[in-house]
């Protein structure tokens, strides 16, 4: 019960605000919160390092900015909106569909989250992070010469401080008498993580209106059945996701370890950045995935980088009409804001001179015989990838035209985050010092977890597009039948398509 | 291709792909459903636990036994023992990774009734 009291009121609370801001009445606020707060408590910790203080009150001051800031854009956002946008309303059976759509990932998550019982505590989660969240706890001293001894050098030091600082929360809400409230903490924010991603893929099955509250709206024309078929496998889509990426990450999801707390936010703003219909609402959630991925571990960081770098190229394409020089500002604006945090943090270790030891020397292996045993390394976990590439080239021969009404991505942005994922990670393993057999063995299970998650996420939503589009046809098929009989069905059947609030019409070009 | 055989293409494509889908994510939550069940039996818990208590324990037992911002040589028969009074000790003592810059050392030694059959030894050097 403690670690779920420290997520509601320890990091939800403070970031509930700006998760309302960006994600308006979606129900992936629910999600969003606290791993906006965990985000800020991250930020606070990185002030603790960088200029002192203590997690709570350095946390503190980073919350009440950030509440602040949004306080006074919803203030100005309100003055400047019409009339309509204060008053769009959401109809009864589309808040039927989130809650339902709630109730079934809190189920889905709840599965796996029941081993928690079991007071699991891996290697990695002593090592690592118990370690740096007792640093966090113990104050800038503490944290500063800690990272520093070369004594903790088994405890990766750059690591970034997500992860820690959450823990840390918690022993300050609950004292450590009980050490395995970190790893409680870190499987729980991986659970809102992860419930990002589900409402994001059950949003792919609802189309862009949905966007209004996260799973409204609809896309299908022709008629209810397709509409409802599609946002029942967008359900059960996001509901399987969220089970599928704790079975991917077996024990390591749930004894502390955090290669799933930096992947599932990064298959998140995969989802949302990539995937989705581009809007603000989209992007802002997309955004936050990544600050998130990117301050909980080394890889996060350099997927959360190509992810941002992917969706700036998507929302400010190069083919954008206008002048050039403005046009690489917001490219460059659309990468350095999400990605300060996590730059910051990096160049703060290197500042105060702490480094891992994975590139301190230089292997005695040929990077030949490294490259080849990396790649059947990673080879080995990525078994959903055949499966994935046939979803891909069925779904690209029938289906294109059902995903372009869906508004959603051209799956190619997917794929490409996937493979800069396994690149940077495949560059990692080859540039190391450390005996590549042993390396792998010991690590690709979970350096591969993001391109395993977010190829499952690729056929979920195929699944999705596929179902709304088996029924469009059948629907089609009755419809032509009807129209030659005299008959016609209605486009818009039922009316349940909801207005997209004017604030939130603003997203750039698709 | 006509525009009928075409849209039968469609749907035997939808057909594949749900299928495909439904199959492969199945299988994956079958696979935690299996994981959950093996981790939470009640033998696989009781050793769980008893680890988690024996780790308390030595936590407890650094900041009992030595004073407040000791400097610290761990030592040992194992190196996870170390590495694990390192972690341990963090925000109460600091290791050193020189034995001569330490005042304390401390070491995991077999015990029965202490901590999960360990014990902490301290020794000032």
């Amino acid at each position: 019960m403690s670690p779920l009291v420290v997520l509601a009121v320890g990091l939800g609370l403070p970031g509930l605000s700006s998760a309302l801001a960006v994600a308006g009445r979606s129900p992936v606020v629910l999600f969003l919160a606290p791993l906006i707060g965990a985000g800020m408590a991250a930020v606070g910790a990185t002030i603790e390092l960088g200029v002192g203080g203590s997690l709570v009150a350095d946390y503190a001051v980073v919350a009440v900015i950030v509440n602040l800031a949004v306080l006074a854009w919803w203030l100005r956002a309100r003055r400047a909106a019409r009339p309509r946008a204060v008053t769009a309303q959401v109809s009864p059976r589309t808040w039927g569909w989130s809650f339902l759509t709630v109730v079934v990932l809190l189920g889905c998550l709840a599965l796996p989250l029941s081993a928690l019982r079991a007071q699991q505590f891996g290697w990695d989660a002593n090592s690592i992070w118990l370690t740096h969240a007792l640093m966090v706890y113990g104050g800038h001293h503490v944290l500063l010469t800690g990272l520093q001894n070369v004594a903790y050098q088994f405890s990766n030091p750059d690591y970034p401080p997500l992860v820690p600082a959450a823990e840390a929360l918690a022993f300050k809400f609950f004292g450590t008498g009980d050490l395995h409230l970190a790893p409680d903490m870190t499987a729980l924010l991986t659970a809102c993580a992860l419930g990002v991603v589900g409402i994001g893929i059950a949003a792919t099955g609802t189309g862009p209106d949905a966007m209004a509250v996260g799973i409204g709206g609809a896309t299908a024309t022709a008629g209810s059945g397709a509409r409802r078929a599609g946002r029942i496998a967008g359900i059960v889509a996001a509901g399987a996701m969220c089970v599928v990426a704790f079975a991917v990450s077996s024990a390591y999801a749930l004894d502390g370890y955090a290669d799933l707390m930096w992947a599932a936010p990064a298959a998140g703003a995969v989802i949302w950045g990539l995937v989705l219909p581009p809007s603000r609402r989209a992007l802002g959630v997309a955004w936050i995935c990544a600050v998130a991925a990117s301050l909980t571990k080394n890889e996060g960081l350099t997927t959360g980088l190509v992810i941002i770098v992917l969706i700036a190229l998507r929302y400010r394409p190069l083919s954008l009409p206008g002048p050039a020089a403005r046009r690489w500002a917001e490219r460059a604006a659309f990468v350095v804001l999400p990605a300060l945090p996590g730059l910051a943090w990096a160049g703060l270790i290197k500042h105060i001179g702490v480094s891992d030891e994975f590139f301190k020397s230089v292997s005695t292996e040929t990077p030949l015989y490294r490259a080849q045993a990396t790649v059947a390394g990673i080879w080995l976990h990525l078994h959903v990838l055949p499966v994935a590439l046939g979803a891909l080239l069925v779904g690209w021969l029938f289906l294109r035209r059902d995903r372009t009404r869906s508004r959603l991505a051209n799956p190619a942005w997917l794929w490409l985050a996937c493979l800069g994922s396994l690149v940077t990670i495949f560059v990692t393993y080859v540039d190391g010092w450390l005996p590549i057999q042993g390396w792998l063995l010991n690590s690709a299970d979970r350096t591969t977890i993001f391109a395993q998650v977010v190829l499952y996420a690729e056929l979920a939503v195929w699944m999705v597009i596929a179902v709304e589009g088996a029924f469009t046809w059948m629907a089609e098929q009755a419809s032509a039948r009807g129209s030659s009989a005299g008959e016609r069905l209605p486009e818009v059947p039922d009316g349940l398509a909801e207005p997209v609030p004017e604030w939130d019409r603003g997203g750039p070009a698709q | 291709m006509g525009g009928r055989s075409m849209g039968v293409g469609k749907l035997v494509g939808c057909v594949a792909i749900v299928v495909a889908a439904l199959v492969t994510l199945g299988l994956s939550v079958h696979h935690d459903v299996q994981f959950t069940a093996s981790v939470t039996t009640q033998n696989y818990m009781a050793r769980s636990k008893a680890d988690m208590r024996q780790e308390q324990c030595i936590y407890s037992a650094i900041r009992s036994r030595l004073p407040k911002g000791a400097t610290i040589y761990t030592d040992g028969q194992f190196w996870t023992h170390v590495q694990r009074l390192d972690e341990l000790s963090t925000t109460w003592a600091v290791p050193q990774a020189n034995r001569a810059d330490a005042q304390w050392s401390v070491t995991l030694v077999p015990a029965h009734g202490q901590c999960g059959g360990l014990a902490l030894k301290v020794t000032r050097i």
